[in-house]
């Protein structure tokens, strides 16, 4: 394994964008033999009017005729080419299908993200230094108890006691009309960023809590507090530097998670986003879309974990040693 | 993605060949230990509860569960002592009826991906060679999808039977679970007593099992209930979307799909399961989290030793 | 027309979802068939009441128009619904109607012609108009883009369409128009729902006599052509037309609203035409706005949140808390089915014992209280109740348990397991399988649901046990779609090939061809008898249409017609905001 080893971090950056290509590479011939084991979009697509010359008609339009590996090769070198190619549903260019959605759901991401990870982190580092006090039990308690409803119990709970039964202060849906941008309807934003805050807090919190553990009971920390320092400075210039390393995963890991919770999300406020493209696509057997949405949500992941590893190891010292 | 508080599944681990901290303990004595923890006992009591009422529940519903008796969505009273539901079913009888399904499509999937997942985990932290590298990027190519999105995609194509449920769940849990295992199992590999094992010419299966388990148990015990809670929540979310194997199944998943749109006139179609799935996550999730702060103990100590 | 330009006759083209090439017979199709005798059943109302015209035939086949139904006129009696919103205040401008929609999604499409899901119904009807039309009780009208149309003989049809009608962009519509509009749907490799209705219609020989004057030349004999020419997705479009890909400016009909935006799973905005031809102040609203969603309770909880103003399919068991929520329900009793089929020749159907002891099965009162919480009407195993030729005089059938358990021994059929397959495409279709597998346990019949995403992708038509949809049609127009050896939906594989109905098909040919009421109507009796007694259908009702709308909305009543909110408010042109 001496080829994966070496290099520093720029070796390292180097080793995991290739490995990231590789799984991107495999990932989208995976999907492209499932989704072609699913038989003719052109069925799907027409469902019950599947009449022999609706079925040809369509059939002819969607030019199913080439064999798989032709389709496939094509797909790639579209997209090395910068082209996701076209729809089979809509006919429309799957870039500009896409392109508004994937923004949406980017804007519901962030905002959830910028929200519930400052404040996961704080109670997470919270409860870890005051670990099986009152703070930390009471907290503990409350997010598992939010951590057990499912994410759309929550959104439906949100929306009985918000917009339609108790108070009827919010939109209930969030349909973010096609031409316009999600931030420009903001009160249709609060339901659904509230749904996955509450999703999403309980779970990252507890990761930073049980991190921040780990950092507070390793050994230069309690190297530093040997040596007699005040426990507010082994805090403050010895423990919460090597916290950092665990805030960037905290941010990977919750960014992650939210981009997969946004699929229930997206369905209960019918909103616009890629999760409910993806199971219009798969519905419709929409070959195209669901390679580039596999492609995509795949490459974020990719991504992510590479920057938060990177940083990772350039914040902590011990890590950056060992490449 | 990751969704597991170990402090192997963070910086550390994703750093090729990092030494992670591992609570370690054998199985028994870490159970044991941990419930003396009161929230280890809540979360016993918990399940134990939700799996008595799916276990025995169908024998004490008044009616069969797809027996109608009343107009769709009419209050409690009459012969419905918690209303109808959707096609004027008895919302209790379904109730009683409904969580053995859930139950065991949730513990099957689990096991499973726990299993196959423990097997690479620590073939792949044994063998620390290019099987090691090859397993784990394979693991991440599964991972680079979110759990429900791939459990979703597969039953929306295949249909939604048993099978694609269990085989999407296990799939996408058991990368997560060989992440976890192959964290904990490497720095046991690094220790004086393996390399004394292979000296004696012990085969590795044997090493594997016999060895290398043993000192993993106590994560792995955390990891499972984890898991355990995630699955219960993809197969209530799968429900929810309508994808559920039998589309009149009495199953508190599909239960709260039917009658989520009646939820503030008669509540109780849905509220009821909702309220026993959410009290059976957080049972797994209180008593995995016993077994963490057990095993997070016991490390301490053995520090302070 | 008459003098008063308020005019606004309900008049309705539709058949449920796609099914809308097969037309309609009306109910009382037997006046259409006698010249001069009008309808005159139905209920002056406010600023609606207007003479109308109406539509019949010669008993020589000839169909006249321009018959003007009485003073006042008429506008149908609402059947099986409860409420109105109200036909009284006069409509007045303004607005934007927001209405969302269930069922779409990125293969929506926009097609003055066409149409794969329930969102391109509405979004078609907001810009394209039919030649002749259905009112609110099923009657054939002629107060759509045609004058009239008239059979100058059993194998040819003049249609003279109306004067000074233009399409949206100011192009005055034409002979032309109608030529090219029809030949569309005509021509196979354009894959448009109408086509298979154009089976007997010479599409090549269309002749023009003069801007106004279309000659449709038939190869056979076929009466249905009227209610063809009514089906909404006959909509005529301009020479040169086609569908919707990217440039709303192709899109232009001569009806009420002009696109001006549409991204398809998500919504299309439609402007007020402002020239629109009927010169009654009609259309009302400034604009139109349809919103696909994904199920229906984002659907309620954005009617009753004020996010829409109006929605198709209230769950019909939340008619009653909906309605308890300040939001307006309307329930129109429609000819709508949705039946299990029997494939009669495939096992263990292939044996009538088997298919008769399943009749007896099921309990058609329980399954409509379950599914349709009473909203529907029983139904006997035959379908087309609106049509003049349906059979009232069979026995209702009941639930026997015994006499199906002694019918499944007979056959030696006894503790039968079959499979049903169905899946979400109409609303009803995985509950009534649901139901009927809990009642036939009792007659000892295991039957598993098998509730499959793909099931009209890949095995529909070849199952032996499967749920279906229908909408309102006539009798002869359903037997041409589904029950006849090369229609394209024949999920029973009806009629039998040898043996009694295996000259099923050589009556429905009679059946078109005969011009004698009576006889047709004895003709058509002796088909249902071969249905009732060895069909595949088993019809436990026929169901409503529960739409949702806010208390603002006016001008909604009940429809017979299939599409939902009474046809999209008759294209939203009979609706506005109080």
């Amino acid at each position: 394994m001496k080829w994966l080893r070496g290099g520093g971090i720029w070796g390292f950056i180097v080793r995991r964008l290739l490995l990231g290509i590789l799984v991107l590479f495999l990932v989208s011939v995976i999907v492209f033999a499932g989704t072609q084991a699913l038989g003719d979009p052109a069925r799907a697509i027409l469902g019950r009017d599947a009449t022999p010359d609706r079925l040809a008609a369509l059939q002819a339009q969607l030019h199913l005729d080439q064999n798989v590996v032709g389709q496939y090769v094509q797909w790639l070198s579209g997209l090395l080419h910068g082209s996701f190619g076209t729809s089979l549903a809509s006919q429309q260019p799957v870039s500009q299908l896409l392109g508004p959605r994937l923004v949406s759901s980017i804007v519901l991401v962030v905002i959830s993200a910028v929200i519930s990870i400052p404040l996961s982190i704080v109670i997470g580092s919270y409860a870890a230094l005051h670990r099986e006090k009152k703070f930390d039990t009471i907290v503990s308690n409350v997010m598992l108890g939010l951590a057990s409803m499912p994410e759309f119990v929550t959104a439906l709970l949100l929306v009985i006691l918000f917009s339609t039964n108790i108070f009827h202060a919010l939109p209930s849906i969030s349909p973010v009309p096609p031409g316009h941008r999600a931030w420009e309807y903001p009160d249709e934003l609060i339901l659904p960023v509230a749904t996955l805050v509450i999703a999403v807090t309980p779970y990252v919190s507890r990761i930073m809590r049980a991190s921040m553990i780990e950092v507070l009971e390793s050994d230069y920390v309690e190297m530093a507090r040997l040596k007699g320092l005040s426990e507010r400075t082994v805090l403050y210039r010895h423990a919460l530097p090597n916290a950092i390393g665990p805030v960037f995963q905290v941010t990977a890991i919750s960014l992650a998670y939210l981009a997969g919770g946004i699929v229930i999300i997206e369905y209960v406020f019918n909103y616009p986003g890629i999760g409910s493209a993806l199971v219009d696509a798969v519905t419709n057997h929409d070959i195209p879309v669901v390679q580039a949405l596999a492609v995509l949500i795949a490459g974020l992941y990719v991504v992510l974990n590479l920057l938060a590893d990177v940083a990772t190891i350039l914040v902590t010292p011990r890590l950056r040693t060992r490449l | 993605m990751s969704q597991t508080e170990l402090p192997t599944e963070n910086a550390a681990a994703l750093v090729e060949g990092v030494d992670v901290p591992t609570p370690a303990g054998r199985g028994s004595n870490l159970i044991r230990r941990s419930l003396r923890l009161g929230r280890t006992r809540v979360g016993l009591v918990l399940v134990g509860i939700l799996v008595l009422i799916a276990l025995f529940g169908p024998y004490l519903a008044p009616h069969a569960p797809d027996a109608f008796v009343g107009r769709p969505f009419s209050s409690p009273g009459g012969g419905a002592a918690l209303g109808t539901d959707y096609l004027g079913q008895d919302v209790l009888s379904r109730f009683l009826h409904g969580g053995l399904d859930i139950l065991i499509l949730a513990i099957v999937s689990t096991a499973i991906g726990l299993v196959v997942g423990l097997a690479i985990g620590l073939i792949a932290a044994y063998s620390r060679n290019w099987l090691d590298e090859v397993l784990m990027r394979t693991m991440d190519v599964i991972m680079a999808f979110p759990q429900i999105m791939l459990a979703l995609v597969a039953v929306t194509l295949v249909g939604p039977k048993n099978w694609v449920t269990i085989t999407a769940i296990a799939l996408t849990t058991a990368p997560r679970v060989a992440r976890v295992a192959r964290g904990a199992a490497q720095p046991v590999v690094e220790r004086d007593f393996i390399g004394a094992t292979e000296a004696m010419g012990m085969s590795k299966a044997r090493i594997i099992t016999g060895e290398l388990l043993p000192n993993i148990l106590g994560p792995m015990m955390v990891e499972a209930s984890l898991r355990l809670t995630y699955s219960i929540a993809v197969i209530a979310a799968l429900a929810f979307v309508g994808l559920a194997n039998d589309p009149n199944a009495a199953n508190w998943g599909t239960m709260i799909s039917e009658n989520q749109g009646a939820l503030a006139t008669q509540p109780w179609g849905a509220l009821l399961p909702i309220l026993a799935i959410a009290l059976l996550t957080m049972g797994t999730g209180l008593i995995g989290d016993g077994i963490a702060r057990t095993a997070a103990g016991i490390d301490r100590e053995r520090g302070d030793e | 027309m008459n003098t008063r330009n308020a005019a606004i006759p309900r008049s309705l083209s539709a058949i449920r979802d796609r099914l809308a090439e097969g037309a309609q017979m009306t109910e009382r199709g037997d006046k259409i068939w006698r010249v001069g005798e009008s309808r005159g059943e139905g209920n002056p109302d406010g600023p609606w009441s207007l003479s109308r015209r109406q539509l019949f035939m010669g008993a020589g086949g000839v169909v006249l128009a321009s018959t003007l139904a009485g003073c006042g006129g008429s506008a149908p009696a609402p059947s099986g619904g409860t409420n109105t919103t109200g036909a009284a205040g006069t409509p007045k401008r303004g607005g934007n109607f927001r209405l969302g929609v269930t069922g779409g999604g990125s293969k929506d499409m926009m097609d003055g012609q066409n149409i794969v899901t329930k969102p391109d119904q509405a979004r078609l009807l907001t810009a394209f108009e039919t030649l002749l039309t259905f009112d609110d009780n099923y009657q054939l009208q002629t107060d759509g883009l045609a004058e009239s149309v008239e059979a100058d003989n059993p194998k040819q049809y003049t249609i003279r369409i109306r004067d000074g009608i233009e399409f949206q962009n100011g192009k005055p519509f034409t002979a032309d128009d109608v030529i090219y509009s029809l030949q569309r749907i005509g021509t196979e490799k354009n894959g448009l729902t109408g086509f298979a209705a154009t089976a007997t219609m010479d599409i090549k020989n269309l002749k023009k006599v003069d801007d106004r004057t279309v000659r449709l030349p038939l190869l056979s004999p076929d009466s249905t052509i009227p209610q063809t020419l009514a089906s909404y997705t006959f909509g005529m479009v301009p020479v040169g037309y086609d569908k919707f890909s990217g440039d709303v400016s192709t899109q232009i009909g001569t009806g009420c609203y002009k696109l001006k935006s549409f991204t398809p799973g998500q919504e299309s905005v439609h402007e007020r035409n402002p020239n629109y031809w009927r010169g009654d102040g009609s259309p009302w609203f400034d604009t139109v706005t349809i919103t696909d969603f994904n199920d229906s309770t984002a659907q309620l909880n954005a009617l009753k949140g004020g996010q829409i103003d109006a929605m198709t399919d209230v769950p019909a068991g939340q008619v009653d808390s909906t309605k308890a929520s300040g939001v307006g329900v309307l329930i129109s009793q429609t000819g709508g089915w949705i039946p299990l089929c029997m494939a009669i020749d495939m096992p263990p159907f292939d044996d009538p014992k088997v298919r008769q002891a399943f009749r007896l099965i099921i309990d058609r009162q329980a399954c409509l209280e379950q599914i349709g919480n009473g909203y529907g009407q029983i139904a006997n195993d035959l379908y087309a109740p609106f049509d003049e030729g349906y059979d009232k005089s069979l026995p209702q059938r009941e639930q026997d348990i015994e006499q199906a358990k002694s019918l499944l021994k007979q056959a030696g059929k006894e503790g039968l397991s079959v499979d049903l397959h169905t899946t979400n495409g109409a609303a009803g279709m995985v509950e009534l399988a649901s139901v009927f597998a809990s009642q036939a346990r009792q007659a000892g019949v295991n039957v598993t649901v098998k509730n499959d995403p793909n099931y009209y992708g890949d095995s529909y038509l070849k199952l032996a046990f499967s749920v279906d949809f229908w909408g309102t049609r006539g009798y002869l127009n359903q037997v041409q779609q589904g029950s006849l050896p090369n229609s394209p939906y024949n999920e029973t594989h009806w009629p039998p090939k040898s043996g009694p109905g295996s000259n099923f098909e050589d009556l429905y040919h009679q059946a078109l061809a005969e011009t004698d009421t009576n006889k047709r109507i004895d003709i058509q009796h002796q088909m249902q008898k071969y249905e009732y007694d060895l069909g595949g259908y088993i019809i436990p009702y026929f169901n409503a249409l529960i739409d949702g709308y806010a208390s603002n909305v006016q001008g909604l009543s009940p429809s017979k017609g299939t599409l939902n909110l009474a046809g999209f408010g008759h294209g939203f042109r009979t609706i506005w905001f109080a």
